[in-house]
């Protein structure tokens, strides 16, 4: 009777073991991605890292698989994924190959991220001349979003791009340059993946400099003119950030602005050089959190974070460190919402009545906005998509917001005005984040997108390289 | 069931619960959304738990600890059959009750073996023995599933622990079958 009894147990067993088994391997066969934002979760069929160009290549010859390419995974409109395709993990394939420290050019692979740049040219005192105000992207996704810093003198990431090789849908590489297959450059460099994988690129560097901070507080209307008068017109200033406040009291009116000014002294850079590592982050980290929930909150972070900052006037810092801001305090792991980017242009003429617009719009809307930082973009239109039709300061807006459609459907809402509202200042807005924008706005804001999607159907028949922005806009 | 069965048994359940205990945290974190969910996860586990306690110990004096200790490992085999699949929180938390009842179970009748032996006297040596095995074999099996865990998906560790919570149960089982040619337990000479 036991034996029956123990012969039917392990039977019932061994069936449920082998049901239990063969669901798992069918889930597994699937991988669910996500990006930073994670409004956007993805069921993709494999995760392919990659490490080695040849054994890319040799697959891509051999595959007919749809394909995404992802760095970081920073950007926020599923630019990385694509439902049931291979998402091409590229940040192991991240050697630097080549420092020139004569013609200050460096080759790396685009995996690589500007954190390993950093650690290679700074012993040689050299800098990268425009990445974001983080270290911590890959050059290959920063290529593809064609993206913009605190640096105002080599204009956005494009122009200091020398060449690149790219690895085609059939399994070509192709070295693309200003020169050679010239037509692709513009196209790929803000090109989000679409034309193929980036594999290597040379980029100019620039000396790493000795830069004092300088630092001022003051109302929004007088920003332009400071900027026109103190920065831009100066040789001497190189790079420049600023603030507008998020505050109630001091809702879109306040600024405060820091310059970084090659200091006189530059022998005196090897003493500044260390390149600083994480910073402690427990403070801002609890500010933030507390400005996410209430109005005292947001009102504290900001003088306090304003009194910090003004303070710091006169100190020194080498280009490298300016280059590699911590942004580990804004990680948020909530799990009913997230923090997402919006960054809108506007020609510098239009600043101030542009902001008045934009603060009449957000006092009657409801949207929780954490911070905006405003940079300059000089005038540049090498890209296909380009955002800097004129010399335009960016402002860049976190949000926070929940994950329901609802809440989805909310900041929806408002961004569309707020983009409206760009628009009619004859601005623009960027394309790496959430799919926000109706396709009208798209096409008004970047008027080549059209000749764009032609492009990639061009150079990309098939429609090999896919992403949920192509699938969203593309068509 | 004699002292040296019950001891081999829960060291084998020990072995598997040690090696799926860090993935399983992983695992509840990443199905969770949140912490508030991850919070809510194991609070369900220990509320039920807590509930289940009493009405265990009551089934315990009724129907004997060792059937109870086999319906523990059988239990849990088919549960770690289970987590590999889940998709969802609240799967998750069906899962987590249903444990949350099965480990009371272990909890408490594990206790009961000792409390129902005679031998006052050497009742402290034999709880200790008892954890310095059942011990040994959790911390071996974390230790070695830290290097297997290179060599398997954390799927299959969970498929491994489920046949162990079985082996265990056979270990059992057959214990079982001894008493009743034994009726007594006999703490042979440990």
């Amino acid at each position: 009777m036991k034996k029956k009894v123990l012969a039917c147990a392990l039977l019932v067993y061994g069936l449920a073991a082998a049901g239990s088994m063969t669901i798992y391997s069918e889930q597994q066969s699937q991988v669910n991605v996500r990006d930073v934002g994670r409004l956007l979760p993805t069921m993709v069929k494999e995760v392919r890292s990659v490490q080695d160009s040849y054994e890319l290549q040799e697959w891509m010859k051999n595959t007919s698989d749809t394909i995404s390419i992802a760095g970081m995974q920073h950007s926020q409109g599923g630019q990385t994924m694509y439902p049931g395709a291979v998402m091409l993990d590229m940040k192991g394939y991240n050697k630097i190959l080549h420092l020139d420290r004569k013609q200050k050019k460096i080759t790396v692979q685009s995996g690589a991220t500007w954190r390993d740049i950093q650690n290679a040219v700074n012993p040689y005192g050299l800098s990268v001349q425009v990445m974001q105000s983080q270290n911590i992207f890959t050059v290959g996704g920063s290529l593809s979003v064609n993206v913009h810093g605190r640096d105002i003198t080599y204009g956005s990431l494009i122009d200091t791009v020398d060449s690149f090789r790219l690895l085609r849908a059939d399994g070509t590489v192709i070295n693309v340059s200003r020169s050679e297959n010239s037509e692709l450059f513009p196209l790929v460099i803000g090109g989000y993946g679409l034309f193929g994988v980036i594999l290597d690129v040379s980029l100019n560097l620039a000396d790493d400099e000795l830069y004092q901070l300088r630092t001022a507080q003051m109302d929004y209307d007088e920003y332009s003119d400071y900027f026109n008068g103190k920065v831009k017109s100066k040789s001497d200033v190189r790079m420049h950030i600023a603030r507008l406040s998020v505050a109630p009291d001091t809702f879109l009116k306040e600024m405060y602005a820091t310059d970084y000014v090659l200091y006189r002294d530059q022998s005196k850079r090897e003493k500044y050089c260390k390149l600083r590592e994480k910073e402690d982050i427990v403070l801002p980290k609890m500010m933030l959190g507390l400005s996410r929930y209430s109005d005292w909150g947001k009102n504290t972070l900001w003088e306090t974070q304003r009194d910090y900052f003004m303070k710091k006037d006169g100190k020194l810092q080498t280009r490298n460190n300016v280059m590699r801001s911590d942004s580990a305090f804004m990680e948020y792991e909530n799990g009913n919402k997230t923090e997402l980017l919006q960054e809108y242009f506007v020609p510098f003429d239009n600043y101030a009545a542009y902001v008045d617009d934009l603060r009449a719009l957000l006092e009657k809307e409801e949207l929780n906005l954490l911070n905006i930082s405003v940079r300059y973009v000089g005038h540049d239109e090498d890209a296909v998509l380009s955002y800097a039709k004129d010399d335009m300061f960016a402002l860049v807006l976190l949000i926070n917001q929940g994950r329901s459609k609802e809440d989805i459907k909310k900041t929806e809402k408002v961004v569309r005005k707020m983009i409206d509202v760009t628009l009619a200042h004859d601005g623009s807005y960027y394309l790496p984040y959430y799919q926000y924008p109706s396709q009208e706005q798209l096409e008004e804001a970047y008027p080549r997108a059209q000749e764009f999607f032609q492009a990639k159907r061009k150079y990309d028949p098939e429609e090999r390289f896919q992403n949920l922005f192509y699938k969203r806009y593309g068509k | 069931m004699n002292y040296k069965t019950f001891v081999t048994s829960q060291s084998i359940m020990m072995t598997a619960s040690s090696m799926v205990f860090p993935f399983y945290l992983l695992l509840i974190r990443n199905i969770g959304d949140s912490y508030a969910q991850f919070g809510w996860a194991y609070g369900l586990f220990a509320l039920t738990a807590a509930l289940a306690h009493p009405v265990v110990g009551r089934l315990s004096d009724r129907v004997g600890d060792k059937w109870l200790l086999l319906l523990y490992t059988w239990g849990m085999a088919g549960m770690m059959l289970v987590v590999p699949i889940i998709e969802n929180v609240g799967q998750l938390y069906v899962l987590q009750i249903v444990m949350g009842v099965l480990g009371a179970v272990q909890k408490t009748t594990e206790k009961t073996v000792f409390a129902r032996q005679n031998d006052e006297a050497a009742a402290g040596k034999r709880v200790g023995k008892y954890h310095l095995w059942t011990t040994i074999w959790g911390a071996a099996a974390v230790i070695a599933t830290g290097y297997l865990i290179d060599f398997l998906t954390i799927g299959s560790l969970f498929y491994v622990a489920s046949f162990l919570y079985v082996v265990s149960g056979l270990v059992m089982g057959y214990g079982t079958i001894s008493r009743s040619r034994r009726e007594i337990i006999v703490d042979e000479g440990l």
